[in-house]
C-alpha cells in the first residue's frame, strides 16, 4: 500500500459518521447486552469489596450457595440444592448440587466452600464484617464433597440472609496465583475463578468491563435458548447526560444512576422503557444526638414535626415513598408505625418550647454530599420548613470522604447530615444495628445515638432463633428508634433503570444495591 | 552557559522538593479517612485497622513521608488502595490515553490557533478579526465542563455525528498495545478501521482540551503577526515585488513563530494539567480520570503520583524553554 493510499484510508475511515443508532452489539447469532453506570469496578475479588457495581459484575463471574430473588426477596438455592440447620441453630449443613463446576472445569465442591468461606474470613475485608463475629474460619468443614458444615459460635438470626453475598472461588486457580501470603488478592482485582454464568473476556476496570456468556453454565439459563446472549458489557459512563445519550442512540441497552429528571425524559422517549418499582433505600437526615442543639430530644422532635415531608415527593417527582418506619418496608419485620412524625406546626412548637430557644433564633447545619442535586433540594426544603419556627439552616456540601470523615467525631459531625442507607440483606438485624451504639464512626452511625436500652433490644433479637419472637422484638425495636428521633425520617427512592424496549427478562429484587441488576436473567429479544 | 544549566536544573530539584512536600502535607490534612473508605461502608473498626497497617497507613505522619521520599527515590510510587496495584503500573497503563489526548488536542491547537491567528492579522480589523478575537475570549472563558456537555450535546445527541464517551465503542477491541495510545498503535497494526474509530472518539475531548490553548496561541500568533506585518524589512520585500503568500508564509510567519513556540510549549504542561475535567466528562480513561476516581474514594497515592508526573512535565518544558532562550540570547542567563 502506498502512503498516499494509507493516508486516504484512515482519513475516509475517520470522517465516516457515528454508526447509525445499533440497536444492540452481536456475537455470530447471539447478542450482547450493553449495561451502563457510572460507577467502576477497580477490585472484582469477592472477599475484597462490594458496591453495586462491583456486586452486579461479581453476581456475574461467580456463585454462591443460595441467591436473592423476587420481590419481597427471597433466598432461593444456588450452589446449594437446600440445608438444614440444628435445633440451636448454630449448626447448619448445606447440600452441594453435583453437576457445578468453575470456568476451567474443576468441579465446585465442598472444599471449595470451605476455602472461599476461610478466605474471607481471613482476609479481614468486604463481605467479612457479616459473619466474623459469629465463624471462626475453622468453623467450616468439608464433610463430604457435596456437603458442607457450617458451626457458628454462637446463634445468629440473620446468618442465612447473608449466604448469599458469600461466592464461591475456586481454590487451586487462587493457590496458584497466590503472591507471597496475598491469599490471591492480587490475581482476583481483575482476574476470574467463578462458576457464575460469565466469564470475563476484556477487562478495562474503569472503562469497559465485557463478559462472556458461558455456553453450557450448570445452571442453564433463564430465557429461551434462542435469546440467551453472547454476553455482557459493562460500560462506564460517569456523567448521566451522556449515558441518556447514549441509550437514546442505541448505543447502550439498558441504564441506571440518572436523574429523576432523566428517568422522567426517558420514559416519554420511543423504543425506551423506565421501569419504577419501590426501593429499599431509606433516605434519612440524621440528627447528631450527642452534641449541638440537635442533642436535646426535644428539639429534634421539633424539626421532625416541621419538616414539610411532601416537598420530598415533589423533589423526587413523585417517584418515592414515605418512609412509615425506619426499616424499608420490603425488610423482613418491617411494621408500620404508629403516630410517625409528619408536618405538625402546632406540635412542632410544643416540642421547642421545651427547649432552650423556644422561640428558636439558632442556626443548623445542613450537610450533604456534594454533587447530589437531589440532597441538596432536601436541604433547601429542610430550610423552608424551619423558617417558622425561627431555625435557620446553613446547607453545606461536602465531599463523600469528608463528610464520612467528620461525621465519625461527635464534635465535627454536622448537626443534621442527608444520608442515604442501602441493606446489604433483607434481615432487619442489617437496619436495627445501625442504630445501636456500634454504629458510631460508621456512616450510618453520624447520629451518634447510643441508647441502652436500644442496644439491648437489638443484641436480644439478633441472638434470637424463633423467627416469631424475634420479629416481635424488632417491632419494639422500630418503635423506640422513631420514640428516640436520631433523624428525620424520609422517603426511600424508587428504584428506576431505563432500557431498549427489546430487553427482557429483567427481574426486579430490592436487596440487590442502588443500581445494581441481576445480569444473568436480563437479555435482548430477538422477537 | 554551563553554569546556566546547573542552576536551572538545582532549581528545579529544589521545587521537585517542594513538590513533593505540599503534595503529601495536602494529601494528609484532608479529614476523610481514606482506610474506612477502601475497607467498605459497612466495615468494622478492626476490618478499617487491617486495611491501615496494610497500606502504612498507621505509621506517624514524619514516618510515612520519610519512607514516601524513600520509596520515590527508588522510583515506586506507592500502591493504590481503589486498585490494589503499585501506582507505578497504574501510571504506565493510562499515561498513554493521556499523552495521546495532549498531543491530538496540541495539534488542533497549533493547527487552529496558528492558523486562525495568521488570517486574523493578515484580515485585520474585519469580520474574520473580530470573530477570532471573539473565539480567542470564548476559550478562555469557557469553563471545559460546560463546553463538553455543550458539545456533547451538539455533537453526539442532535447531529449524532460524534461519540461522546469512552475511546472506542464496546464492539471494537483495542489494539494490541506497542505504546499504549490506540490511535497509534492501530496504525502500527495496520488496523485503519481501527484507528479512525479512536480517532472519531477523540476528535471532542481532544478539541475541548485544545480549547484555552487554541485561544492562547491565536491571540499571541495575532498579534506577532502584526507587528512582523508592520515591520520595515517586510515593506521593502512587498517594495521588491516579492508575492503576498510569501511574504506572509515565510518571511512574516517564520518570524512570529518564536513566540508562539514558546507559547505552545507553555501550554503543553497547562494542557496535562486540564485532562482532570475532560478526562472526567467523556470518560477517557487516562491518568486524569485516574486521579479524580483516586480523590474521590481518599485514594491519595495515585493523586500524589499524578501530581508528580504532571509537575515534573510542567517543570521540563520551563526548563527547555528557559534553556532555549538562554541559548538564543545570553543576557538572560545573568537573570
Amino acid at each position: 500500500m502506498e502512503r498516499r493510499d494509507f493516508l486516504r484510508m484512515g482519513t475516509a475511515a475517520a470522517l465516516l459518521p457515528t454508526a447509525a443508532a445499533q440497536a444492540f452489539e452481536r456475537v455470530g447469532d447471539r447478542r450482547m447486552l450493553v449495561f451502563s453506570g457510572g460507577q467502576p469496578v477497580p477490585v472484582l475479588d469477592p472477599h475484597v469489596r462490594y458496591d453495586w457495581s462491583t456486586r452486579m459484575m461479581q453476581q456475574s463471574i461467580y456463585d454462591a450457595l443460595a441467591k436473592y430473588e423476587g420481590n419481597p426477596p427471597k433466598v432461593v438455592p444456588w450452589l446449594a440444592t437446600s440445608w438444614e440447620s440444628s435445633p440451636d441453630g448454630m449448626t447448619w449443613t448445606f447440600h452441594l448440587a453435583g453437576n457445578a463446576k468453575f470456568h476451567n472445569g474443576d468441579p465446585v465442591d465442598a472444599e471449595a466452600v470451605r476455602y472461599s468461606y476461610e478466605r474471607a474470613l481471613k482476609l479481614n475485608k468486604g463481605v467479612a464484617w457479616m459473619l466474623k463475629d459469629y465463624l471462626d474460619p475453622s468453623g467450616v468443614t468439608a464433610v463430604d464433597p457435596h456437603t458442607v458444615q457450617i458451626k457458628l459460635t454462637r446463634p445468629y438470626g440473620a446468618f442465612l440472609s447473608f449466604v448469599p453475598l458469600w461466592y464461591i472461588v475456586n481454590p487451586k486457580q487462587v493457590v496458584a496465583n497466590q503472591v507471597g501470603d496475598d491469599y490471591g488478592q492480587k490475581f482476583l482485582t481483575d482476574g476470574d475463578a467463578g462458576s457464575g454464568p460469565f466469564r470475563i473476556k476484556r477487562w478495562d476496570s474503569q472503562a469497559v468491563m465485557a463478559l462472556d456468556a458461558i455456553d453450557d453454565y450448570w445452571k442453564g439459563w433463564p430465557m429461551p435458548d434462542a435469546d440467551r446472549p453472547a454476553g455482557v458489557i459493562y460500560r462506564v459512563i460517569r456523567e448521566p447526560a451522556p449515558r441518556k445519550a447514549a441509550l437514546q442512540r442505541g448505543e447502550i441497552d439498558m441504564v441506571t444512576e440518572m436523574t429523576p429528571d432523566d428517568y422522567d425524559q426517558m420514559a416519554k422517549m420511543p423504543g425506551i422503557v423506565v421501569t419504577d418499582d419501590v426501593g429499599m433505600t431509606p433516605f434519612t437526615i440524621q440528627l447528631n444526638t450527642a452534641n449541638g442543639p440537635t442533642a436535646d430530644l426535644n428539639f429534634r422532635k421539633a424539626l421532625a414535626y416541621a419538616f414539610d415531608y411532601d416537598s420530598m415527593l415533589q423533589i423526587e417527582n413523585g417517584a418515592a415513598k414515605l418512609l412509615d418506619s425506619p426499616f424499608p418496608s420490603a425488610m423482613t419485620g418491617h411494621v408500620t408505625i404508629p403516630g410517625m412524625p409528619r408536618k405538625n406546626l402546632d406540635r412542632a412548637r410544643e416540642y421547642l418550647a421545651k427547649t432552650k430557644w423556644p422561640n428558636g433564633g439558632i442556626q443548623i447545619d445542613y450537610t450533604y454530599v456534594a454533587g447530589l442535586e437531589v440532597e441538596r433540594r432536601f436541604g433547601l426544603a429542610l430550610l423552608e420548613s424551619l423558617q417558622p419556627l425561627n431555625i435557620k439552616v446553613n446547607v453545606v456540601a461536602q465531599p463523600w470522604p469528608t463528610l464520612v470523615g467528620r461525621g465519625a467525631n461527635p464534635e465535627t459531625a454536622s448537626d443534621a447530615v442527608a444520608v442515604y442507607v442501602t441493606p446489604v440483606s433483607p434481615d432487619p438485624d442489617v437496619i436495627a444495628a445501625q442504630y445501636s451504639s456500634s454504629a458510631h464512626g460508621q456512616f450510618w452511625g453520624m447520629h451518634q445515638l447510643s441508647d441502652p436500652q436500644l442496644d439491648k433490644m437489638i443484641a436480644d433479637a439478633r441472638g434470637e432463633i424463633d423467627q416469631t419472637k424475634r420479629l416481635a422484638v424488632y417491632a419494639a425495636i422500630q418503635q423506640r428508634i422513631v420514640d428516640l428521633q436520631p433523624c428525620i425520617f424520609g422517603v426511600m427512592e424508587d428504584r428506576k433503570w431505563g432500557m431498549r424496549s427489546y430487553v427482557k427478562g429483567f427481574e426486579y429484587c430490592p436487596v440487590r444495591l442502588t443500581g445494581e441488576a441481576d445480569l444473568y436473567a436480563v437479555y435482548v429479544a430477538k422477537t | 552557559m554551563l553554569r546556566f544549566v546547573a542552576r536551572r536544573l538545582a532549581l528545579l530539584v529544589l521545587m521537585l522538593g517542594g513538590l513533593i512536600v505540599i503534595t503529601f502535607v495536602v494529601s494528609n490534612i484532608a479529614p476523610a479517612d481514606p482506610a474506612a473508605l477502601a475497607a467498605g461502608p459497612d466495615a468494622t473498626r478492626d476490618m478499617i485497622e487491617t486495611v491501615r497497617h496494610e497500606y502504612g497507613l498507621d505509621q506517624p505522619l514524619p514516618m510515612q513521608f520519610l519512607r514516601y521520599v524513600s520509596d520515590l527515590l527508588h522510583g515506586n510510587l506507592g500502591r493504590a488502595i481503589q486498585t490494589g496495584d503499585s501506582v507505578s503500573d497504574d501510571l504506565a497503563r493510562y499515561f498513554p490515553a493521556t499523552l495521546e489526548l495532549v498531543l491530538l488536542s496540541t495539534a488542533f491547537a497549533v493547527i487552529v490557533g496558528v492558523g486562525f491567528g495568521i488570517l486574523a492579522a493578515v484580515r485585520r480589523n474585519r469580520l474574520f478579526d473580530h470573530a477570532a478575537r471573539i473565539f480567542a475570549v470564548s476559550g478562555v472563558a469557557l469553563p471545559a465542563f460546560w463546553a463538553a456537555l455543550l458539545l456533547q450535546l451538539v455533537f453526539g445527541v442532535y447531529l449524532g455525528w460524534l461519540p461522546t464517551s469512552g475511546q472506542l465503542s464496546v464492539a471494537t477491541a483495542p489494539p494490541d498495545p506497542i505504546t499504549g495510545m490506540v490511535i497509534v498503535d492501530a496504525l502500527l497494526r495496520g488496523q485503519l478501521g481501527v484507528a479512525g474509530e479512536a480517532f472519531r472518539y477523540a476528535i471532542l475531548p481532544a478539541f475541548v482540551l485544545a480549547l484555552p490553548s487554541i485561544a492562547a496561541i491565536l491571540r499571541v500568533n495575532r498579534a506577532e503577526m502584526i507587528e512582523v506585518l508592520n515591520a520595515d524589512y517586510v515593506t521593502a520585500a512587498r517594495a521588491h515585488g516579492v508575492g503576498t503568500r510569501r511574504v506572509i508564509g515565510w518571511l512574516a510567519l517564520k518570524n512570529a513563530m518564536l513566540p508562539t513556540l514558546a507559547m505552545i510549549g507553555l501550554r503543553l504542561g497547562w494542557t496535562l494539567g486540564s485532562t482532570f475535567l475532560v478526562e472526567t466528562v467523556f470518560d477517557w480513561p487516562g491518568i486524569g480520570l485516574y486521579a479524580v476516581s483516586s480523590a474521590l474514594a481518599s485514594d491519595f497515592k495515585p493523586v500524589m503520583g499524578v501530581t508528580l508526573i504532571i509537575g515534573i512535565t510542567f517543570m521540563l518544558s520551563n526548563l527547555l524553554i528557559d534553556l532555549a532562550y538562554g541559548w538564543l540570547d545570553p543576557r538572560t542567563r545573568t537573570a
